[in-house]
């Protein structure tokens, strides 16, 4: 293994996947022994941990040091299922789940909560043989959404690249905000000056995940220094986070620029309606990319105004106070990818998607779609979240329940089959973008997230191949029947459904729904767990924290952003 | 080797085949043994070393729980799962058999059904020791057995 700067080896990408590096969790030790035989006779390099916390503990202590997580569900520290979320909120990494257990519903939940495969034991040595795929599909996915120079490169580059991620250059090369190009093109030759492609091991930037509380933090900041004085190494040191860097701040910057300049060019547009959108035909995806782009500037504009409550406010009225300089390029450059990032969200699945597929970069904007839910909807996330209240109602309505003709929508009703939804939406892979016109919320049976179902395909993190049905309106049926168990759940459901609707500005980036431990507080939704999946623990969903995060297991994707002008990627 | 090596490796060979015919093992005790190579030259036999030790636990656990009046089912399921998880590591299939078994009776709450499923545990996990236990011996003093074959 070649040593990287840090002293933790890389993979090699040269024999790819030989030197894969993976890391086993099993509190078994007789498993742990076998499956760490296994995996040495694959050539990949093992590590092994008996307990989840310490696995944990190794992963963020070596933030590249491995490509890929093996881990046992039941495990006496913590819920694998739990520690499968942390690991894909944090590290984003791929994450296995094993089970003696092959119930459906069990393994419904682990795809639920982001594993990208489910191994049951007793395990072959062939099952091992292949994981180097999740890995490597990953990879795929980050080169194909951000656009990042590096991306484009060989093969080799992209396996060693270990933070293709909304932190590539693109932020930089975007003419946005006050910086000044001399500025901007210093910036952006100090990052490749970072990213030494030939040493993989130097880049070892964490993908941070702007959880709503961080954006929180960053946007009182912002607000502190005064918007037009801004810089990112002020708003740096009165964010008071350590692990934050200069860089992470001031690439969130630059894509908080550039939606509030949007937000303000929309606000002048159109008028509020407060309208909600349940039904976005699915576009075109054939027309050209200005159409593309106008519908879903639109139809963010509509989104966005949609649920009057809340967030949106707040968004609109910071929007009229800021004093957004020069954005003129933005016209050009951003619209694609701010709209992109717009658009994804919630009812507009359709144009998101769009957006999406055409692989606008990063997609790291954050949709400023209110309606939130739908990527939240990721099973669990939807539980954790803690939304407002209000949000609910509208959430409802955007979510196009009226378009199953359920205008009465409980929330109950609502959570049931958001979590389901969800599900749904979690088999569908990112690389369905295409779907985007397929997945018009009304589609979606359960109406609320059929959005969702839309946005929430790239946040997923790439499902078990096995589940992506090619055809996206194909899938749509596929959640009905899932929607219906969720029917049966009990209240607990409902009050988490709730409380995630509640959520007014999450921006979930990374791929994973769950809470994320990158803000240090944990805080615990008062929601207690959905149970439906029967064997959900208690305390599983406590764990999840979804707080204000959401994250879509996408690795691409724009992530939600809830109005509320939180700007969260 | 000597006709009496030949012999030895015979009979070694013929105990190993009547283990899969009786189905005290299975497919996964053959993927130990396609495991085992020059670096671990006795890894089917550490392994088994280290479940059984492990395992214990488990056996002693259940039996405790299975003392107490009323019987927690739940907690009765779940630690034959991770007994039941244990014992697929190796292959021990009538072991396994066994605790499915043992499940399903937890699952009807049948608490006499439990209690005499658990005793067949027990004694399937102790009758497949033994039987480990004296073919590893022997696997030793014949020398080095010839590569693992899937019984026919």
């Amino acid at each position: 293994m070649t040593e990287g700067i840090n002293g933790f080896s890389s993979p090699r990408a040269d024999v790819f996947p030989a030197g894969l590096r993976v890391l086993v969790v099993d509190d078994d030790p007789t498993w742990l022994k076998i499956l760490e035989k296994m995996l040495k006779k694959c050539s990949y390099e093992v590590t092994t941990c008996a307990l989840a916390i310490e696995a944990l503990d190794l992963l963020r202590e070596r933030k590249d040091g491995f490509d890929i997580v093996i881990s046992d569900v039941n495990m006496p520290d913590m819920d694998g299922f739990k520690l499968l979320e942390h690991v894909g909120l944090e590290m984003d990494l791929p994450v296995i789940m094993m089970s003696v257990d092959g119930e459906t519903s069990r393994v419904m939940r682990g795809v639920q909560h982001g594993a990208c495969d489910y191994l049951l034991k007793p395990i072959r040595m062939k099952e091992l043989r292949n994981i180097w795929q999740h890995v490597y599909r990953k990879k795929i996915h980050e080169v194909r959404d951000t656009e990042s120079h590096e991306s484009l490169e060989s093969l080799e580059e992209i396996l060693m690249m270990r933070n293709v991620s909304e932190q590539s250059d693109d932020g930089y090369l975007l003419c946005g905000g006050d910086m000044t190009p001399g500025k901007k093109r210093k910036d952006a030759e100090h990052k490749y000056d970072d990213k030494d492609f030939g040493d993989h091991s130097s880049v070892k930037k964490a993908r941070v995940v702007w959880t709503v509380d961080l954006h929180q933090k960053f946007v009182k900041a912002v607000n502190h220094i005064g918007f037009e004085k801004v810089g990112p190494k002020k708003i740096l040191d009165l964010m008071n986070v350590p692990w934050l860097t200069r860089e992470n701040v001031a690439s969130h910057l630059q894509k908080y620029r550039l939606y509030l300049t949007r937000l303000q060019k929309d606000d002048l547009k159109t008028s509020s309606s407060g309208i909600k959108h349940p039904d976005f035909s699915p576009r075109d995806a054939a027309g050209d990319r200005t159409d593309h782009i106008k519908m879903q500037q639109n139809e963010a504009v509509n989104s966005y105004r949609a649920p009057s409550n809340l967030l949106l406010q707040n968004a609109n009225s910071r929007i009229h106070e800021v004093d957004l300089k020069g954005t003129a390029s933005l016209q050009t450059i951003e619209p694609k990818k701010v709209l992109t990032g717009f658009a994804a969200k919630s009812h507009m699945a359709s144009s998101s998607n769009i957006g999406i597929s055409h692989s606008f970069g990063s997609t790291q904007y954050s949709t400023y779609n209110t309606v939130l839910p739908t990527q939240y909807s990721w099973s669990e996330g939807f539980t954790e979240i803690q939304f407002k209240q209000e949000r609910n109602p509208q959430f409802q309505v955007e979510n196009g329940f009226a378009d199953l003709g359920l205008p009465t929508l409980q929330q109950h009703n609502q959570v049931n089959l958001q979590p389901v939804q969800s599900i749904a939406n979690g088999l569908f892979s990112k690389e369905r973008d295409k779907q985007a016109k397929s997945s018009s919320g009304t589609k979606s049976s359960f109406g609320s997230y059929s959005v969702p179902s839309q946005n929430l395909m790239p946040s997923f993190q790439p499902p078990d191949p096995s589940f992506q049905p090619p055809d996206p309106s194909f899938q749509l049926p596929d959640p009905v029947t899932s929607s219906t168990w969720s029917l049966k759940d009990d209240h607990s459901l409902e009050q988490t459904s709730i409380n995630n609707l509640e959520l007014s500005a999450f921006w979930l980036q990374g791929q994973h729904c769950s809470s994320t431990n990158l803000d240090m507080q944990n805080k615990v939704p008062e929601c207690n767990d959905p149970e439906f999946i029967a064997e959900v623990p208690s305390n599983l969903y406590d764990a999840l924290r979804f707080d204000y995060e959401y994250e879509y297991p996408s690795d691409s994707l724009e992530y939600p952003v809830v109005g509320q002008g939180l700007f969260i990627v | 080797m000597d006709r009496n090596q030949m012999q030895m490796h015979r009979q070694i060979a013929n105990i190993r085949k009547s283990l899969f015919d009786q189905e005290y093992l299975d497919e996964q005790f053959i993927q130990l043994e396609e495991l085992q190579d020059n670096s671990n030259p006795n890894f089917v036999e550490e392994v088994v070393t280290l479940f059984y030790r492990d395992s214990a636990r488990f056996l002693y656990n259940l039996d405790q729980a299975l003392e107490k009046r009323p019987l927690d089912f739940s907690k009765l399921d779940s630690l034959m799962h991770q007994f039941k998880g244990s014992s697929s590591s190796i292959g021990a299939k009538k072991v396994k058999i066994e605790c499915t078994h043992f499940r399903d009776y937890c699952n009807a709450r049948n608490a006499e059904g439990c209690k005499r499923t658990f005793q067949h545990v027990k004694k399937e996990y102790t009758t497949l020791k033994k039987k480990l236990e004296a073919y590893f011996q022997m696997s030793r003093q014949t020398g080095p057995v010839e590569r693992a074959c899937r019984p026919r």
